[in-house]
């Protein structure tokens, strides 16, 4: 028994340990079903967004116009950006806000904010591209918020046709955002 | 540099999803092995190892230590080992080689080799599922008993019993072809 537990399981585990090999056509199988999961937790809903994204798509000359530029755009008027300090008391009713990032080379952009807990767990709202033009339509609470665009992941980014933040979380850069509530 | 599983954790959670391709080329090959071992032949370990990427992608945010996203992965494998297997013995299925693997074998060792290849194939095949699974973490995974206890959530006392049987069983099994 000692001999055979030496030798020959050494043996076979040698064996079993040989590497097995799985072709690049299987990365290919789970990234669709990866990117068939991402599309579906990040549908593209709501009139506004879809008609905001035909008009870009049937005009490209705003997209050259932008894209040196990130907007953040707020959908059926809630959104106003003010100046900083001038501050709504509380935060209150959910109002869906655009955020229009044209980034015609990056490969993902994010928003995170502190309506989303700064993207962390998988919070994160992902913009889909079209054109290089990056969009994603959130509910934001009326009331002041700090957010900013995360570039493939890494690359923070403060909106830059808004007011910086008076105070940048993380060290990172961020931008003022006022909701306000569409029902006042 | 490479990139830490931590890091492309992060990235995949900030959005950018490619870079949980980074992980899928990481892990794959190395996670195969054990899904081909344990399931026996290899199509049902893609379908496992699949299904266990694409479950982790879904469990992102729960994965509470990035930095140890491969362990955590295998985690979900080795469940999803568990009902795969379970599944094929409801079927009635009998246990078939890694034909892939034995051409391979074919190959490069001469024929002795792929006798050795094939009995040893069997044997593993023969043995229980459970002895199957604690044989394999511990010798060809080379994990201890704390971490496969970790895993499989078994106590370690019963994954040592298990370890101890299949490697009697296996000897049983390749005793010809040992003396031979």
């Amino acid at each position: 028994m000692a001999e055979w537990g030496r030798t020959t399981l050494e043996m076979i585990v040698q064996d079993l340990q040989a590497p097995v090999r799985l072709d690049e056509s299987f990365e290919r199988r789970v990234m669709v079903q990866v990117r068939k999961l991402y599309a579906e937790r990040n549908p593209r809903h709501g009139r506004g967004w879809m008609s905001f994204a035909t008009t870009f798509a049937h005009r490209p000359a705003w997209v050259a116009a932008l894209a040196a530029s990130v907007v953040a755009i707020a959908t059926l008027g809630v959104l106003r950006v003010h100046p900083r300090g001038e501050r709504p008391a509380t935060l209150g009713k959910p109002e869906p806000v655009k955020f229009v990032l044209v980034a015609p080379n990056a490969r993902t952009v994010a928003v995170v904010g502190d309506f989303n807990n700064w993207g962390l767990g998988d919070s994160a709202l992902l913009a889909t591209s079209n054109q290089g033009v990056w969009s994603v339509t959130a509910s934001v609470p009326a009331g002041v918020h700090r957010y900013a665009f995360v570039i493939n992941g890494k690359q923070w980014m403060a909106d830059p046709t808004a007011p910086r933040s008076s105070g940048d979380d993380f060290g990172m850069p961020s931008s003022a955002l006022v909701v306000e509530d569409s029902t006042k | 540099m490479e990139s830490s599983d931590a890091e492309l954790v992060t990235r995949v959670l900030h959005g950018d999803v490619n870079a949980y391709g980074g992980l899928v080329s990481r892990y794959r090959d190395k996670y195969a092995r054990y899904a081909v071992h344990m399931l026996g032949n290899r199509e049902d370990a893609e379908e496992a190892l699949q299904d266990a990427f694409t479950r982790a992608y879904r469990s992102l945010s729960r994965c509470e230590d990035p930095e140890r996203f491969g362990a955590w992965l295998f985690r979900i494998l080795v469940n999803r080992c568990r009902t795969s297997g379970a599944r094929r013995v409801r079927r009635g299925q009998t246990f078939v080689h890694d034909e892939s693997a034995l051409l391979n074998a074919s190959e490069e060792h001469p024929a002795e080799q792929r006798m050795w290849r094939e009995e040893i194939e069997r044997a593993v095949g023969e043995l229980s599922a459970d002895q199957r699974e604690a044989f394999l973490l511990k010798y060809v995974e080379d994990l201890g008993y704390d971490e496969m206890s970790e895993i499989t959530g078994v106590g370690v006392s019963a994954l040592k019993m298990r370890v101890m049987r299949a490697c009697d069983r296996l000897r049983v099994l390749l005793k010809e072809v040992h003396s031979g």
